[in-house]
């Protein structure tokens, strides 16, 4: 199966999924992210991503109960898939090998 | 991609996040409704749910940490970012069953059913081919029905049209004619305020009417008063419809005629001779009669130009009457006695001598019947009508004998589908297996039943423009392929199409998908023979329907038969009419003597009395001499004849002797009929004397009675002979020829010289024969037509059986393989697959007869003169349904019966 490519926002939005478990879904994920990282993110372009996400396979998504705020509406909760976490992985363990071949010095140098 | 390993979930934490706890404080302030509203229409409908309710969600966070100028600022950025105007709903990606009428669905249904149908062409075909021919069958019968049923109903005010028609009783005869008195619509419109307008027309026989140069012969001419067309609804091309009619002697021609006469030349103003009418003026032009008319004029002249009597009595004009809207029939009808007593008491002392009241007391009666316009074709018999009119009779027959056919067709179409259902038992286990739900197999199979129909109904609108032409010939009508188009014919056509499929696909459709997977995949269920109940349930009444059809075929026939075969009393061979005599004028009594010393011409009369086709008509009262004052008064039919007529037709006298010139006192003298000489009571008329009443005023006059003549049929056998009164005289309208040769040609040809010689109108003529069996055109109609929709009822079951042996035999391949082997012969072998069918089609018979004979004698009611219907009639029609039955099923038994064992067991 060809490797699916994941960009550095989507491994951001999957981790974070992965992050918040039964209570992933457009808002939290949103205000988690922007918790963490500190940076404002538009929420439609969670939204997008979280799509993209679900379309590669690596996110499954299930409605939630109706709700009394929200006008009524249910919320789309989202969970990372055997793909995703298998992605997530391939990731780390890019970034490990990466790093693991970096020379200790250049690592001093960075101030690490 | 393995997204489907997802946990399964519980429902969303019990401790609400923060954001839901905040936004469940009550807040007042919403996101702008025209972002919202954005959202809502051009919104990804996948995700719009969850994207509405998170953005609602992130604004309340937003209103709380930012403001609310900054939220509803976020809020348009985002919605704004979130719309997708071209996106589709997707289907769920969750496994559901898809909803069963889903393009999807349908698509899919189609192409099964097309696969299905080329897999088995055979039966695909017969499917086709018999559906096809009953659908044709139905599609002519209902082009001729709604026609006939469209009779005057395009007039603008047809249901407030009435005719007025006469209907009296005088002496115990009954009197019913389609016109009444002249003054009887002028006076209705005076006297009652419910009545709008009323027309009046007279036919006053033919004319030829002359061009120029040209002369043609018009049958149709009516004098008709000015508000004709006011009232009927047939437009005038050319001319002032208010004023068209009112002078003396104008006319007013119908297209076609126009053009015959005139040819692209403007009619109006141009004149034309109208036979002995003189000179008239063409004051307008309008469309030509609508077929469904009841009546079809070439030519209407002005009622000034004719003399009307002006009396209620003895003269009589077609009337019609227009009611105010509003205004009812029935109270018009409570009107009727106070008219008849106004005007017509006064007339009734003069006729007959007594007043009305006596009149009354006597039992006589007289009044107006009024009948809807609309009701005429269909419904009216009377004397004197315009047309012969058709029978609502006909319409039910044939209405039956279409639905009879569809039956017919039908029951092949399930009878194919059920006994080929085994086939597709273990289809529909797997379906059922793969997760078909018996909804969709339904429709699956409804659908294939469909897509025949509709295939049918292609072959059969070829068919139809195939036929129409001997169509229409047929059933005198002229039908285009156009009329299957108009109206709500189309979508009618297509509607009960759709309906015959989901009908004639319900039994199979919900036989099949009602099988068990797990019993058809094993084998359990061989469906094919389980629904053999209703199988032969369906054929027997198959061929319960073919064998009454043959059996009302051969009675039709028979009856034919006899009435054209029956001795008339008179001998209607080598008899040549000669048509329009009156136009010689006083030199026809010359003509005929002239006529009468051929060679070839054995007797010549003055015949315009004749018993088949166009004759004159007349009716007298009469009184026996001798009785008392009151005695009573029968009204008979009459005759107007010369010493030549008895001769030349061969009519034989029973007593007396013929009329003569040696006895000048034969002014005075009448023959009458036997039936009459019955109806006056007299054993030995001769010598007995009779007053005729017949024009009141004192115009009684006494005539002695000379002879009396053999009962012959002068009317048709639909009724029995009636008395007859035969005045001497001559009537010059036609002249009739006893002759005697075989070279009619050369015959022909000295007539017409001898008719130039002395006159310039057409040359024309008939046989007396010929007039004769057209009487029974309309019979003779109805049993063509008969026959061949009883031949079609038979080939379209014959189809089905056929398709029933070829699929038995099919399902039978191993049995028969097996016996053969054991060292059954072919005979025994055919026997055996024969039977079943047999069986089916000796129960048919048994059914069938009783029914048929029921209809058939209740259609034989109507005639005076009957055939018995004979116990052969049912033998035969039964000898002919075994025969056909045991060829059409031989065919498969004697093919399976040959086939080699060793093929049939080595399948598999």
């Amino acid at each position: 199966m060809k490797r699916a490519f994941l960009g550095e926002f989507e491994e951001i939005v999957l981790l974070t999924v992965a992050v918040l478990g039964e209570s992933a879904y457009g808002v939290t994920v949103t205000q988690e992210i922007e918790q963490k990282t500190g940076r404002t993110v538009g929420f439609s372009t969670v939204h997008t991503t979280l799509q993209r996400l679900g379309e590669k396979g690596f996110l499954s998504s299930e409605m939630g109960g109706a709700t009394a705020e929200r006008g009524g509406r249910r919320k789309r909760f989202f969970t990372v898939t055997a793909a995703g976490r298998r992605a997530l992985q391939e990731v780390k363990q890019v970034r490990e090998e990466l790093w693991g071949a970096l020379p200790p010095q250049t690592l001093q140098l960075m101030g690490g | 991609m393995g997204q489907g390993a997802g946990v399964s979930r519980e429902k969303p934490c019990p401790v609400l996040p923060a954001p839901c706890q905040k936004a469940m404080k009550p807040t007042h302030r919403h996101p702008p409704t025209w972002a919202q509203k954005l959202l809502e229409a051009f919104g990804d409908p996948n995700t719009l749910e969850e994207v509405q309710g998170d953005l609602l969600e992130l604004y309340v966070h937003w209103v709380e940490t930012v403001g609310e100028r900054k939220a509803r600022w976020r809020y348009v950025l985002s919605a704004l970012k979130l719309l997708r105007p071209l996106a589709k709903r997707r289907s769920s990606e969750q496994y559901t069953a898809p909803f069963s009428f889903s393009p999807e669905m349908i698509r899919n249904y189609l192409k099964i059913a097309w696969r299905n149908l080329v897999l088995h062409k055979a039966f695909t075909a017969i499917n086709i081919v018999g559906l096809a021919v009953g659908l044709a069958t139905c599609l002519l019968i209902v082009l001729f029905v709604t026609h006939e049923l469209s009779y005057d109903r395009y007039h603008a005010k047809a249901d407030r049209i009435f005719r007025m028609t006469t209907y009296g009783l005088v002496s115990g005869k009954e009197i019913k004619t389609a016109y009444s008195g002249v003054p009887a619509g002028p006076t209705l419109v005076h006297d009652y305020a419910g009545v709008e307008a009323t027309t009046r027309f007279d036919q006053a026989g033919t004319h030829i009417v002359k061009h120029n140069h040209d002369s043609f012969k018009e049958e149709h001419v009516a004098f008709a008063d000015s508000n004709f067309f006011d009232v009927f609804s047939i437009s005038l091309l050319k001319g002032n419809p208010k004023t068209v009619l009112i002078e003396p002697n104008t006319i007013v021609l119908t297209e076609t005629s126009a053009k015959k006469y005139f040819g692209e030349q403007d009619p109006i103003g141009q004149t034309l001779t109208v036979g002995e009418r003189g000179l008239f003026r063409v004051t307008g032009v309008c469309q030509d009669v609508p077929s469904n008319t009841h009546f079809h004029y070439d030519m209407f002249g002005s009622m000034r130009s004719i003399e009307l009597r002006n009396t209620w009595l003895n003269s009589g004009v077609y009337t019609y009457i227009v009611l105010r809207p509003g205004y009812s029939i029935a109270e018009l009808k409570s009107k009727i006695p106070e008219l008849v007593r106004k005007h017509i008491g006064t007339e009734i002392q003069q006729l007959f001598g007594i007043s009305l009241d006596e009149f009354y007391r006597k039992g006589d009666e007289l009044g107006f019947v009024f009948q809807p316009i609309t009701d005429i074709h269909l419904h009216s018999d009377l004397e004197s009508e315009v047309e012969p009119n058709s029978d609502v009779k006909y319409i039910y027959i044939f209405s039956i004998i279409a639905v009879f056919i569809l039956l017919v067709a039908c029951i092949n179409f399930m009878n194919l589908s059920t006994a080929g259902s085994a086939g597709r038992a273990k289809e529909v286990g797997i379906r059922k297996v793969l997760g078909s739900i018996q909804q969709q197999l339904i429709w699956q199979f409804l659908s294939e039943s469909v897509l025949v129909t509709f295939m049918a109904l292609l072959v059969a609108i070829g068919m139809v423009a195939l036929v129409l032409p001997s169509y229409n010939q047929l059933s005198d009508k002229q039908f285009g392929i156009t009329s299957l188009l108009t109206g709500w014919m189309l979508p009618g056509i297509l509607l009960s199409c759709l309906l015959i499929g989901l009908l004639a696909g319900s039994y199979p459709a919900f036989f099949l998908s009602a099988f068990k997977p797990v019993s058809v995949l094993k084998g359990q269920i061989r469906a094919g023979f389980r629904s053999g109940w209703l199988r032969n349930t369906l054929v027997t009444t198959q061929f319960v329907v073919s064998i009454g059809m043959i059996i009302g075929t051969l009675v039709v026939y028979r009856q034919l038969h006899f009435i054209q075969n029956k001795k008339v009393g008179f001998d209607k061979d080598q008899v040549l009419v000669l048509h329009d005599s009156y136009t010689l004028g006083a030199k026809g009594k010359a003509f005929r003597d002239e006529l009468a010393k051929l060679s070839q011409v054995v007797n010549a009369t003055q015949a315009g009395y004749l018993p088949a086709g166009a004759s004159n008509n007349a009716n007298d009262g009469f009184q026996p001499d001798g009785g008392s004052d009151q005695s009573t008064i029968y009204r008979e039919k009459t005759y107007y004849i010369d010493e030549n007529y008895l001769p030349t037709l061969g009519i034989h006298l029973a007593q007396g002797r013929n009329f003569s010139k040696a006895f000048p006192s034969d002014s005075a003298a009448v023959l009458i009929n036997e039936a009459a000489a019955k109806r006056f009571g007299w054993k030995t008329p001769v010598g007995h004397r009779l007053w005729s009443v017949g024009n009141g005023q004192g115009n009684r006059r006494l005539y002695t009675i000379v002879g009396v003549v053999k009962d012959f049929h002068f009317e048709s056998m639909h009724q029995q002979i009636a008395p007859l009164v035969m005045y001497y005289g001559a009537d010059n309208y036609q002249m009739a020829l006893r002759i005697r040769t075989t070279d009619i040609p050369g015959l022909l040809k000295t007539l017409e010289q001898k008719w130039r010689a002395q006159s310039d109108n057409p040359f024309a003529y008939s046989f007396l024969n010929e007039r004769f069996n057209r009487i029974y055109q309309s019979e003779q109609r109805v049993g063509q037509l008969f026959g061949i929709f009883a031949g079609l009822t038979v080939i379209i079951s014959c189809l089905g059986l056929f398709g029933l042996a070829m699929f038995t035999a099919q399902q039978r391949t191993k049995e028969i393989g097996v016996r053969k082997v054991l060292g059954a012969s072919v005979g025994s072998v055919v026997a055996l697959l024969s039977k079943d069918f047999l069986k089916l089609v000796v129960v048919a018979i048994i059914i069938a007869s009783p029914l048929a004979w029921y209809a058939m004698s209740r259609w034989l009611q109507d005639f005076a003169y009957k055939i018995d219907i004979e116990w052969w009639v049912f033998a035969l029609a039964g000898f002919l349904a075994i025969a056909i039955a045991l060829l059409t099923v031989s065919f498969q038994s004697i093919k399976a019966a040959l086939m080699n064992p060793v093929k049939s067991l080595r399948s598999e």
